[in-house]
């Protein structure tokens, strides 16, 4: 992988221009399979801690098995191996900002991996999931906002 | 708060037409399939109606930061989301001119008439996010340059966290 060096040079954020090149869409979701390994075991650290974040850690959970059936239909649409079983962190950060972290380079990775699937309805599905992963990302934006504000 | 519901396509095509979005992307978010041979011709279709919608969404909030028309704790995300709009544009603008196609000017005026201030003038922001979140949805599979795609792709995240903070803020569902 490499940077991508395809975009104009005006105008654009780093973080675009700094975007991940994969290779093909194997690599891609090979990231994301790993990416979102890490958010679900961060998740469920900070689930066992903070009960209050049950609900929500369930529901992405949820979203995170259903992009993961997903990805199964698509690896099968596209002639690839189907994916091996995903490595957890063993002790992951329990931080809220790391789960941040976490989600946004798991929402980045599939904007990332868009120019690499070359089938069109691969794309519309990653995308898709791309959007759940972006609304989360920005729940635990605004969840990190209303702990500073309480001090 | 009454419950906003997700925008129906009937108004998000009126929303878009009403930005200056023309066929051919204007049909994709009517729900008709663009042609099989997508080309260079399709994605500069696509960034002109894209560059229809952020120049509404710029206009809105220049509007409603020029006459302090946002609740005052809201003002900085109003700030940091004109500012991607921003960048949106330039982004797109630049891939318009690199395909040697001029890109589309702002309207005169988007009837946007005398807006309220407070909640009155988020839920206009938040009609226009739905509205751009709606239409990458929508247009980012029909896409076929590599550079566009990655650009709409980041572009797409940005207009769903919009979304989502000012459905948070007016005490919407989120999920």
């Amino acid at each position: 992988m490499k940077a991508l060096a395809l975009l104009p040079a005006a105008a654009l954020q780093p973080v675009v221009a700094e975007a991940t090149d994969y290779a093909d869409a194997a690599d891609v979701f090979s990231a994301i399979d790993r990416l979102e390994a890490d958010v679900d075991a961060r998740l469920r650290a900070i689930a066992r801690e903070q009960p209050a974040a049950r609900e929500f850690a369930q529901s992405v959970l949820e979203d995170g098995e259903r992009h993961r059936r997903r990805r199964g239909q698509l690896r099968r649409r596209l002639g690839l191996a189907p994916a091996p079983e995903p490595t957890r962190p063993t002790s992951p950060d329990r931080t809220l900002e790391g789960l941040r972290s976490a989600l946004e380079a798991l929402a980045y990775a599939h904007a990332e991996g868009l120019p690499a699937l070359g089938d069109p309805h691969a794309v519309d599905v990653l995308a898709h999931d791309m959007i759940d992963v972006s609304r989360q990302r920005t729940v635990v934006d605004l969840w990190i906002s209303l702990e500073a504000d309480r001090g | 708060m009454a419950e906003a519901a997700p925008p129906r396509r009937g108004f998000l095509v009126r929303l878009a037409a009403a930005a200056g979005v023309a066929p051919p992307a204007l049909g994709v978010i009517e729900g008709r399939a663009l042609a099989a041979s997508r080309d260079e011709g399709t994605d500069v279709a696509i960034l002109h109606g894209a560059l229809a919608l952020e120049n509404q969404a710029l206009a809105l909030y220049d509007l409603g930061l020029r006459r302090g028309l946002f609740p005052t704790g809201l003002r900085s995300y109003a700030v940091e989301f004109r500012g991607d709009h921003l960048g949106h544009r330039d982004t797109q603008v630049a891939l318009s001119r690199e395909r040697g196609a001029e890109p589309p000017e702002p309207l005169a005026d988007y009837g946007f008439g005398s807006l309220p201030a407070g909640d009155a003038m988020v839920r206009a922001a938040l009609q226009a996010e739905q509205a751009a979140q709606a239409a990458y949805a929508s247009l980012i599979s029909q896409i076929r340059s590599r550079d566009y795609l990655l650009s709409a792709g980041f572009i797409l995240v940005d207009e769903v966290r919009h979304t989502t903070v000012w459905r948070r803020v007016l005490g919407l569902k989120i999920y």
